[in-house]
């Protein structure tokens, strides 16, 4: 037993004991969140307060840790790698060195070898952390205390390697210099332990175990079961509160989950809004609402890149304090800039629920105090009392399709028995350029000789714009009108080419009853084209490149069949740089054009500048949106067609001699 | 994208008949009927507007219901019996097959006919006045004749229906039978049918009655008809306006298509159908005013050439149905290129008025800018894709140089233009420079979009040689070199300047000058309208029997309001046989053409349009080394068939445009167009 390790098992002991209150401190803080809920799925919600939750969520959590959290590390492998290094062998090395107090391993000079291959390691790790630092930081990490990070982490691991090193050498070395070693040792660990350990109230090491609870009670438990759980939670339109106005307003769960992060800063780099230069951060928003646990907060400890173009706010909260508002901790703006586009919540390695939480404090904004943007409230209007954005007609969705034959659900026989499919057609049909997309996928149903029909004017909006605005009460209508409507038909399927209905069809509206089998366009002319039902010819040489939209890539998953469509065409097909499940948004989600909160450039021109540097002359669409987004690019760039289009072009090109059709 | 796109897309339902949008094509007459039948022609004209994805055409302008009413004069349509009902059925199957619904113009055209055509009979109306656009002097209808020709519009209207068409308007407008009887100026009837304005409606009233009667409620039925007469002593405005609502309120017409003015004599025949000179949708408040008084649907047409100008008048409610013929005339794709996203891609009419002007001067209505148009069996207006690429060298990017390279590049051949000046049009652009003509411009930018966007190898500022030609490694080099004017043949005609040398600005005439014009078509009456405006004492003189004989009735009337205003001496009949200078003066003697006598002017100069001489100095320099001689074979390119020389090593040489002979912007566009399209 050498003097110095022994010291330093207590020196743990005594950091462990220290840890434990400052995690009991923020526990308590947790406390003042609503009851822990998780949401299913499909939206619905249920408590999480109960023993066989928490324990099946203990048993998940090894899984949840090594599998999920390390896939989305992972992608980036220098930094599963210094995690790996720098938190295993911290923890492991501790533990050891912990277990040195047992007499005959704290005799062992193998014992301490391996202790200090584990410092050494954890030393390794902490060296790779300053690297990454120093001697510049990348914007997106965050400073401040987590600048100090690598400094505590390599004196505390420094100091246990020395400590160990002690314990191994005695053969080797003089014993007087090794114990004035292993005293060194000591004393920067005690040092660097006490930096880390406070770290633990609000500096990077509360991720560690914020971020195991947080794996223990996740809000969307599906996520670790291969469901994609993107629907949004129903709201309890009867509560007394509508949305979030304080942090108290979030569950326990969803609180912690705000703590897990690590401001890492790859939900900035992902953020559309924050590329845009609009004021959202989405670690910083994160950050907002973590620090707005505590009485008396502020948000002054925040050492990561700003919200850009940041409204000026008072950064004062408090656990019953309202979180939103110039006097607060959050600017509207902030708010209004998301797209809900999940690509901050794909790229979060903790797991945790930006989009939601967005939702939930729109949901209070909109639904209690009706402070919209200017621009977002007259589409909310409309769709009150005309159940359409604009006010429009409901008959008038047709229009589009004057002169093509558009069978009505309501005028088919019974004799005829469940149609094949009932075509949504979206809010995009009363657009003229999107029209066109309508137009090539009925003439393509009609080539096909598929049985299908539409609801015509029966087919109210489908209630997405509504929902992510927060307007929770018009979505629930629209939802219910909507399923009522379907109920009085028969089909198999639904089918439509609008991303953002197929979630609420397909997701959303389960939880207010409406079960249906809901495909998207590409997936379904996909089907047609390898059943021989459609026939494609060449399209020549052109250039293609597919832009993912994210409620159909991210919200549900599919990015294989639309690329396998486009295959079919004999197109040569290029990605850009950020494609499938983390392609980046065209902008047009979550109201955000309704909203249209000022920034820098738009998200589109950002998004047509990558498709541009792909070379390619066509940018691939599959959603209205998306399609609209990207069309009001100006100047030179590729031409944008849905998938629908191009298929059309493929399918009339098979009939000519010459295939010389986009050449 | 243009404004209030989504509003001319809105389908309109009259009385079950559903048009899938709002853009159609008013009646009129395009002077291809045959036997009095629309036959193929006029059935693949309109067709390719359906292709074209318009929502309504109607077609048979002024189709006469009676034999007393000849559909001779304009190659017109006659359904006074029923050998016309299985074309209509042709017809409506052509059309309804791409969508569209079809329509024709019923009429009975009174006095605004001829008596000595077809059956000789003599013209009838409410009044014996004489029509001066017709020079007919009619006889007054007694009760038999009415009778008779209310009957006749019964029956055409059941062989409407029975023939499949979707309905049909009766003509109140531009001074046909029944607006004869409304109009206070022609009607000087004693009886029921005559006095005040209950009476003066009554013929047409018996007229639609006897219609609906005869084809049932649910048949389409509507009228066109002027919202103001613009005359004196024609109808006025609140006539116009108690006449719809009167006839909308009893129910006999579904839509009203409303028009301004009217057309008894020349000009009022040019307003009612108006030139470039005109400003865009210049009576839309005409259809916006009776709009506010009924309730049926209201179409109009009149120079509406652009669907933003469309799009407006639908989208602000001041019509139902936009109508734009001639802008189909020039593009009858220009639904479909909107709805395509292409609307950069639509050909405007630039109101030059040939299209009707060919009607009275040449037969046939052809687009000065389309020479598919009207030749829907043997032009494609949409170009095909070669089987075998080439290279193809055009020299010109005047209206002809640059079709010839719109076409091949269309074809898919790799295309070098060569143009010596800097920028493209030739001669359009002096053209252009006179006055109220700036809209020609419109042409050649079209085009040189086009050439552009289809990649073709544009040099300005760049003449072509020979060598440069031969270092093209070409396949067919296409001459499109124009022409330049000819000075013409009088004694002493170094002494003289052409209307290219006083447009462009080359000289600037002060003083008295003397324009003497051989050919008779815009250049002359254009440039000594800019002569006159310049403070110029102009004397117009011709060989012709009066000045711009060759320019058809909506642009001569202008031209002659615009020199009478100026007070530019008219002189026809006079030929130029010398000019000499004496001091710093020229004395021109003129010849009278019917007389011999001989006179005399002295003026400041004298500026002559003999046409242009075709530039082929580098045509001639070529034809040697080229593989066909230059020639062009002609059978070939009539037959629709590539010229005999294509496939052979070395290029074959051609020649369009002013560059084969001087003539106008269609024959160079026509030339390329038959050319290259088998290329």
């Amino acid at each position: 037993m050498i003097p110095a390790g022994t010291a330093f098992s207590l020196l743990i002991l005594a950091l462990a004991a220290l840890a434990a209150g400052l995690v009991a401190r923020r526990v308590r803080l947790w406390k003042s969140g609503s009851e822990a809920r998780l949401v299913s799925a499909v939206g619905r919600t249920i408590s999480a307060v109960s023993a066989d939750k928490l324990i099946a969520g203990l048993k998940a959590l090894p899984r949840r840790y090594l599998v999920d959290v390390h896939h989305v590390v992972g992608r980036d492998p220098y930094a599963a790698r210094m995690h790996a290094l720098a938190a295993g062998g911290l923890l492991g090395g501790s533990l050891l060195a912990l277990a040195g107090l047992i007499p005959v391993l704290g005799m062992s000079r193998l014992f301490w070898a391996v202790v200090a291959l584990a410092f050494a390691a954890a030393l390794a790790g902490g060296f790779m952390v300053g690297r990454r630092r120093l001697p510049e930081k990348p914007a997106r990490l965050s400073g401040g205390r987590f600048q100090r990070l690598p400094l505590y982490l390599a004196a505390y691991t420094g100091g246990g390697l020395l400590v160990a090193l002690a314990g191994v050498l005695p053969p080797l070395a003089p014993q007087a210099l090794l114990a004035s070693f292993g005293w060194l040792g000591l004393a920067l660990a005690a040092g660097g332990g006490i930096g880390l350990v406070l770290q633990i109230d609000r500096g990077p090491m509360r991720h560690a175990f914020a971020g195991a609870a947080h794996l223990v009670l996740h809000p969307r438990p599906g996520r670790f079961e291969g469901e994609r759980a993107t629907a949004l939670a129903a709201l309890d339109l009867d509560a007394p509160r509508l949305g979030a106005a304080t942090p108290a307003d979030f569950p326990v769960n969803r609180l912690i989950g705000f703590d897990a992060c690590i401001q890492c800063g790859r939900c900035e780099t992902a953020c559309p809004a924050f590329a845009a230069g609009q004021p959202l951060n989405p670690k910083r928003l994160i950050q907002d609402l973590a620090a707005a646990i505590e009485p008396n907060a502020t948000n002054a400890a925040y050492a990561g890149s700003p919200y850009p173009n940041a409204r000026p706010v008072a950064g004062v909260g408090g656990p019953a304090l309202p979180l939103v508002g110039a006097g607060a901790m959050i600017h509207p703006d902030t708010l209004w800039s998301c797209t809900t586009c999940r690509a901050c919540v794909e790229e979060c390695p903790m797991m945790i629920e930006h989009v939601d939480a967005i939702v939930d404090l729109r949901r209070y904004q909109t639904l209690e105090l009706g402070a919209l943007p200017l621009k977002a409230a007259p589409p909310l209007m409309e769709l009150r009392y005309a159940d359409e954005t604009a006010g429009r007609p409901l008959a008038a969705r047709t229009d589009f399709a004057a002169g093509l034959t558009l069978p009505l659900i309501s005028a088919r026989p019974a004799e005829k028995g469940p149609a094949e499919v009932l075509l949504w057609l979206g809010e995009g049909a009363y657009e003229l350029r999107y029209g066109r997309t309508l137009r090539a996928l009925v003439t393509l149903l009609l080539k096909a000789g598929v049985d299908f029909a539409v609801l015509g004017p029966e087919e109210r909006d489908c209630g997405d714009l509504a929902r992510r605005l927060g307007d929770e009460a018009t979505f629930q209508r629209l939802a219910r009108a909507n399923i009522a409507t379907l109920a009085r038909y028969s089909f198999t399927r639904i089918l439509t080419a609008d991303p953002h209905a197929l979630h609420a069809l397909r997701n959303e509206y389960r939880a207010f009853g409406g079960e249906y089998e809901v495909v998207h366009h590409t997936a379904f002319l996909d089907e047609l084209a390898a059943s021989g039902r459609l026939t494609l010819g060449a399209l020549g040489q052109a250039r293609v490149t597919y832009h993912d939209p994210c409620y159909l890539g991210r919200y549900n998953g599919e990015i294989d069949a639309p690329r396998r469509l486009l295959d079919r065409l004999g197109l040569e097909r290029l990605e850009m740089e950020r494609s499938g499940k983390r392609s980046m948004c065209c902008g047009g989600g979550g109201g955000a054009p309704v909203s249209d909160i000022e920034g820098e450039r738009r998200i589109p021109d950002i998004r047509m500048g990558q498709a541009t540097a792909t070379g390619a002359a066509i940018v691939a669409v599959a959603c209205p949106q998306c399609s609209a987004m990207l069309e009001g690019v100006t100047g030179e760039r590729p031409e944008v067609a849905d998938i629908a289009e191009l298929v059309l072009m493929a399918v009339e090109a098979a009939k000519l001699p010459a295939a010389q059709v986009l050449a | 994208m243009i404004a209030n796109a989504e509003a001319l897309l809105k389908p309109l339902t009259i009385k079950g008949l559903t048009i899938r949008n709002r853009v159609m094509s008013t009646s009129h007459a395009p002077g291809y009927g045959k036997d009095g039948k629309p036959q193929e022609r006029y059935q693949l004209y309109h067709m390719e507007k359906a292709k074209g994805g318009i929502g309504l055409t109607m077609f048979g302008g002024s189709s006469s219901v009676a034999i007393d009413s000849p559909a001779a004069p304009w190659a017109q349509i006659s359904v006074a019996d029923d050998s016309v009902i299985p074309y209509f059925q042709q017809f409506a199957d052509r059309v309804h097959g791409h969508g569209a619904k079809l329509m024709i113009q019923l009429t009975h055209m009174g006095r605004r006919t001829k008596w000595d055509t077809e059956n000789w009979f003599p013209t009838i109306s409410a009044s014996a006045r004489r029509e001066p656009a017709s020079r007919t002097v009619p006889r007054a209808m007694d009760k038999n004749d009415i009778r008779r020709v209310i009957n006749s519009f019964a029956d055409a209207a059941r062989r409407c229906k029975q023939g499949g068409l979707d309905g049909c308007e009766i003509s109140a407008a531009h001074g046909h039978l029944v607006d004869q009887f409304w109009s206070p100026s022609i009607n000087e009837r004693t009886d029921e049918y005559g006095g005040g304005l209950e009476n003066r409606m009554r013929f047409g009233i018996e007229v639609l009655s006897a219609m609906r009667e005869a084809v049932g409620d649910d048949y389409v039925i509507g009228m066109r008809m002027s919202g103001d007469e613009l005359i004196a002593d024609g109808l006025s405005h609140e006539e116009c306006v108690a006449i719809a609502s009167e006839y909308a309120k009893r129910g006999l017409v579904d839509f009203l298509n409303i028009v301004g003015g009217q057309a008894r004599d020349h000009i009022a025949h040019a307003i009612s159908l108006p030139n470039m000179s005109f400003p865009v949708a210049p009576f839309l408040y005409l259809p916006s005013a009776i709009k506010r008084e009924v309730e049926v649907p209201i179409f109009h047409a009149q120079r509406v050439t652009d669907l933003a100008t469309g799009a407006r008048a639908v989208a602000e409610g001041h019509v139902d149905m936009i109508a734009m013929t001639r802008a189909h005339i020039a593009d009858p794709h220009l639904v479909k290129k909107l709805m395509e996203g292409r609307d950069d891609d639509i050909r405007q009419c630039v109101g030059a008025g040939y299209c009707i002007d060919r009607i009275y001067v040449g037969g046939d209505a052809l687009c000065l800018q389309n020479a598919a148009t009207g030749r829907e069996a043997t032009m494609p207006h949409v170009i095909e894709k070669a089987n075998e690429f080439r290279k193809v060298v055009v020299v010109g990017a005047g209206p002809g140089g640059l079709e010839a390279a719109r076409v091949c590049a269309e074809r898919g051949h790799s295309v070098v233009l060569f143009e010596k000046d800097s920028v493209p049009g030739g001669q359009v652009n002096i053209a252009a420079k006179a006055g109220w003509r700036e809209a020609l411009s419109g042409i050649p930018r079209w085009l040189f979009a086009q050439v552009q966007k289809k990649g073709v190898d544009i040099r300005l500022g760049t003449e072509a040689t020979e060598a440069a030609i031969l270092a093209e490694n070409p396949d067919v080099v296409i001459m499109a070199t124009g022409g330049l004017p000819n000075a013409g043949h009088a004694k002493g005609h170094e002494h003289v300047v052409s209307t290219w040398d006083v447009l462009t600005g080359k000289v600037e005439p002060t003083g008295t000058v003397l324009l003497y014009d051989e050919i008779g078509g815009h250049n002359a009456a254009s440039t000594a309208e800019a002569l006159a405006k310049k403070g110029c004492l102009v004397e117009l003189a011709t060989h012709d029997l009066q000045i711009a004989q060759e320019v058809g009735t909506t642009n001569q009337p202008i031209h002659l309001r615009e020199l009478y205003k100026l007070g530019v001496v008219m002189t026809p009949n006079m030929e130029l046989i010398e000019i000499y200078p004496e001091g710093n003066r020229l004395i021109a003697a003129l010849r009278n053409t019917m007389t011999d006598a001989e006179e005399e002017r002295v003026v400041d100069r004298v500026v002559v349009d003999y046409g242009t001489l075709p530039v082929e100095g580098l045509f001639q320099s070529l034809r040697t080394r080229s593989v066909n001689d230059g020639e062009t074979d002609l059978d070939a390119l009539i037959a629709g068939q590539p010229q005999r020389w294509s496939g052979q090593p070395g290029f074959a040489l051609y020649r369009v445009g002013d560059a084969w002979t001087g003539r106008n912007i269609h024959a160079a566009l026509y030339d390329s167009l038959r050319l290259c399209k088998d290329l």
